[in-house]
């Protein structure tokens, strides 16, 4: 037992005291929260601003209407031209406008266009803010024809009707406040098994590679080399974790009080991420997040250990061997996108009560309610099948382990594996 | 009293029989070289003896108790010849790690390695890391590593590959002043001037069996064939009778080197010679090499063993 808790020690300070441990732990958040308001800024600046030429036959499509609709909304420019179609549809180009468009003269409620087109010589993609322009002035038209005023446009505006599922079983759970938690969890497991898999299936190679198993196996067993080193480095990606959790904090208590408008997008959304845990049985999700977080940690990790001592150096041997682990992995996360729109799904529930993608889709749907979406059976299930499937990977992962880190030579294959697993 | 004693102990692999019925027996203090060709199943005893296998039969007596590989690691240093430490990790750290982890205390660990780091001048390393140091002072690493925690066995494969003679008698030094304080030393390599020099006793293993076993001057005794060599002061003419007491092997000027005949004796040859009238300076026993009787011994054996299947 001391000897486990000194490798612990071992395998936990050399990968945190690593230049690279402490730049991807502070550049990992700034580079996610980078990404999401760099696509967001791209997918704005990036568009181009349509320009748009209307040609009114009907006179209803005023100057005034057209200069509101721009001044609300300007990622699209409506002109009001009047000209000669003819002659527009030779020289729209020239004149700077993408395409232009003709609003028929009888144009009237009772005789509505059926579509309105925007003749271009290009393809314009998206006119959905065209269209909504457009309609906007429509409905005013509409309006003042039909002799509604303001107050009664209020009216109508205002009676809409607002739906949402309610699930009678379990109240207190909202939907979107689940999906979030249930995509944010989810992901987190998935980063963590891909990035600390391959660790150690990396430092089970390097002792292999290093001659120094032998060394080691001359001290302590096998099973508690690996152990230990499955231990440690679960420590080293918690300490990651709870490091990420901090910064998120600091960051969002330093945009409250700085309050500079700016960051008003990350306060908001961190702000979003403590109403979520207001709003949801937190003890659950975080004791469930803490068990499917280690149990689906170790669980992968004794894979990549079983995988990491029975390859050689050859890094290109590791990556053919550990492509299906990974691969089930990455699938996890595919069923993880289904099952946050469809929690009580067949491909859900099976997804999550099967071990080997369990640790990601049950994160996606503990959020929406226990016992509500989650009976407490299929709960209960999966929670045993991780469990019984983690000691008996650990089991067979340390009996490849204990073959493959002193047998040098060509890679073995899956077969092999088995063998030396089933092996007295 | 035996500090190991090994009895029958057997260990095949799928396709090998890797040890088959191997017993040995090795005193306290001794110095014992385990001997054999590659692929002879040398590196398999060894790792029988030190925990890293289970025999498949057999037992292995450790200092009068059955042998507990959970709690007889910390009583065994074993340097095996793939050697090699973390790469990456700063020597003293690392030196301490694996003293712990022979069972030390950190306090233990760290005043034995001071002394083992001034001895063989290394105390300057403590910050550096492995990659850093050349493969010689790995090697004087790794010799330190093997011997910090005072095993009563030590167990050294190929120990000096890689040093210089300086370094080589350096550990030579070590390794004797080790045996003389008490600990036993197991001893594998294939340099048999080394074995000449350092073991007091050796078993050769060849095939997963034990072709040899005893002390390095009885092996040499069983394996005489009566070969003298006798210098003259005069040179010796060519028709010397050799009558039935020996025949010729070399003649050399006043060099002669003979074979004794089976049922003579020394003295009846010498009677002999000096009734030949010759005058003889010096009449010398020439006893076989270890690398001879390695060579004769194994001769006849597959570069490599073929792999067979024992199903």
């Amino acid at each position: 037992m001391k000897k486990i808790l000194l490798i612990i020690q071992r395998e936990y300070l050399v990968r945190v005291r690593k230049k690279s441990f402490i730049i991807t732990t502070l550049l990992f958040p700034l580079l996610y929260v980078g990404l999401i308001f760099g696509t967001a800024y791209m997918s704005e600046k990036g568009t181009t601003r349509l320009k748009i030429a209307v040609v009114d036959s009907s006179g209803k499509f005023t100057q005034t209407r057209i200069d509101k609709e721009n001044a609300m909304d300007n990622s699209s420019t409506l002109v009001l031209l009047n000209e000669n179609v003819d002659s527009l549809n030779k020289h729209f180009e020239d004149k700077g406008f993408d395409g232009y468009v003709v609003i028929p003269s009888n144009t009237v409620i009772e005789n509505r266009p059926d579509q309105i087109v925007i003749k271009s010589n290009r393809t314009l993609g998206l006119v959905s803010g065209v269209q909504t322009k457009l309609n906007n002035i429509w409905n005013e038209i509409k309006y003042e024809e039909l002799g509604i005023d303001m107050e009664k446009r209020q009216l109508l505006n205002d009676s809409k009707l607002s739906v949402q599922a309610e699930n009678m079983q379990d109240k207190g759970a909202n939907a979107d406040i689940a999906a979030v938690i249930g995509y944010v969890s989810g992901f987190l497991i998935y980063f963590i098994l891909i990035i600390y898999g391959s660790q150690i299936m990396m430092g089970v190679m390097e002792e292999k590679t290093g001659r120094i198993a032998e060394i080691m196996v001359s001290s302590v067993k096998p099973f508690q080399m690996m152990m230990g080193k499955i231990i440690g480095i679960a420590l080293v990606a918690l300490t990651q974790f709870f490091l990420w959790i901090a910064f998120i904090f600091i960051i969002y208590n330093a945009t409250k009080s700085g309050s500079v408008a700016g960051n008003s997008n990350v306060s908001q959304l961190v702000g979003g991420v403590q109403t979520v845990f207001t709003s949801v049985n937190v003890p659950l999700v975080v004791g469930m997040f803490a068990f499917y977080f280690l149990g689906g940690f170790f669980f992968y990790a004794s894979l990549y250990a079983a995988i990491g001592s029975a390859v050689n150096e050859d890094m290109r041997e590791a990556q053919s061997l550990s492509f299906p682990v990974t691969m089930i992995v990455i699938f996890a996360i595919f069923i993880l996108m289904v099952a946050m729109k469809d929690p009580t799904g067949p491909l859900a529930v099976w997804g999550s009560i099967i071990p080997f993608t369990s640790p990601i889709v049950m994160m996606a749907r503990i959020p929406y309610g226990v016992p509500g979406t989650v009976p407490y059976w299929q709960l209960g299930l999966s929670i045993v099948l991780l469990i019984a499937t983690f000691i008996l990977t650990a089991w067979f992962a340390g009996k490849i382990y204990r073959t493959g880190i002193l047998m040098y030579g060509k890679k073995p294959t899956w077969k092999e594996m088995i063998k030396w697993a089933l092996r007295k | 009293m035996a500090l190991l004693e090994v009895q029958n102990l057997k260990k095949y692999f799928a396709t090998q029989k890797a040890v088959d019925d191997v017993s040995l027996k090795i005193e306290k203090g001794q110095i014992f070289g385990l001997l054999g060709p590659n692929g002879a199943g040398k590196t398999t005893l060894i790792r029988m003896i030190t925990g890293i296998f289970y025999p498949d039969s057999g037992s292995i007596i450790f200092d009068g108790k059955s042998f507990d590989p959970t709690k007889d690691a910390s009583k065994i240093g074993y340097m095996p010849e793939e050697r090699g430490l973390y790469k990456k990790m700063k020597i003293g750290e690392q030196t301490l790690y694996l003293a712990q982890l022979k069972g030390l205390t950190k306090r233990e660990a760290v005043t034995k390695i001071n002394q083992w780091f001034d001895k063989f001048e290394m105390s300057t390393w403590w910050n550096k890391k492995v990659e850093d140091l050349s493969k010689g002072m790995q090697q004087k690493l790794q010799f330190v590593t093997t011997v910090l925690h005072n095993p009563k066995l030590i167990i050294l494969d190929e120990p000096f590959s890689g040093l210089d003679p300086v370094n080589t008698n350096l550990i030579k030094d070590e390794i004797f002043e080790l045996a003389k304080n008490g600990a036993t030393v197991i001893f594998s390599t294939h340099r048999m001037e080394q074995v000449e020099e350092i073991c007091d006793h050796i078993v050769l293993v060849n095939k997963g069996q034990k072709v040899l076993d005893g002390t390095i001057k009885q092996v040499k005794q069983d394996f005489k064939e009566n070969l003298f060599r006798i210098s003259f002061s005069q040179p010796v003419s060519d028709e010397l009778p050799n009558a039935d007491l020996f025949s010729i092997k070399k003649q050399e000027d006043n060099l002669l080197i003979i074979q004794r005949n089976e049922n003579r004796s020394n003295n009846e040859i010498l009677q002999y010679l000096i009734s030949q009238g010759l005058g003889i300076e010096s009449f010398n026993e020439i006893l076989p090499s270890l690398n001879d009787i390695f060579i004769r011994q194994v001769e006849g054996t597959p570069l490599a063993r073929r792999f067979q299947n024992l199903n």
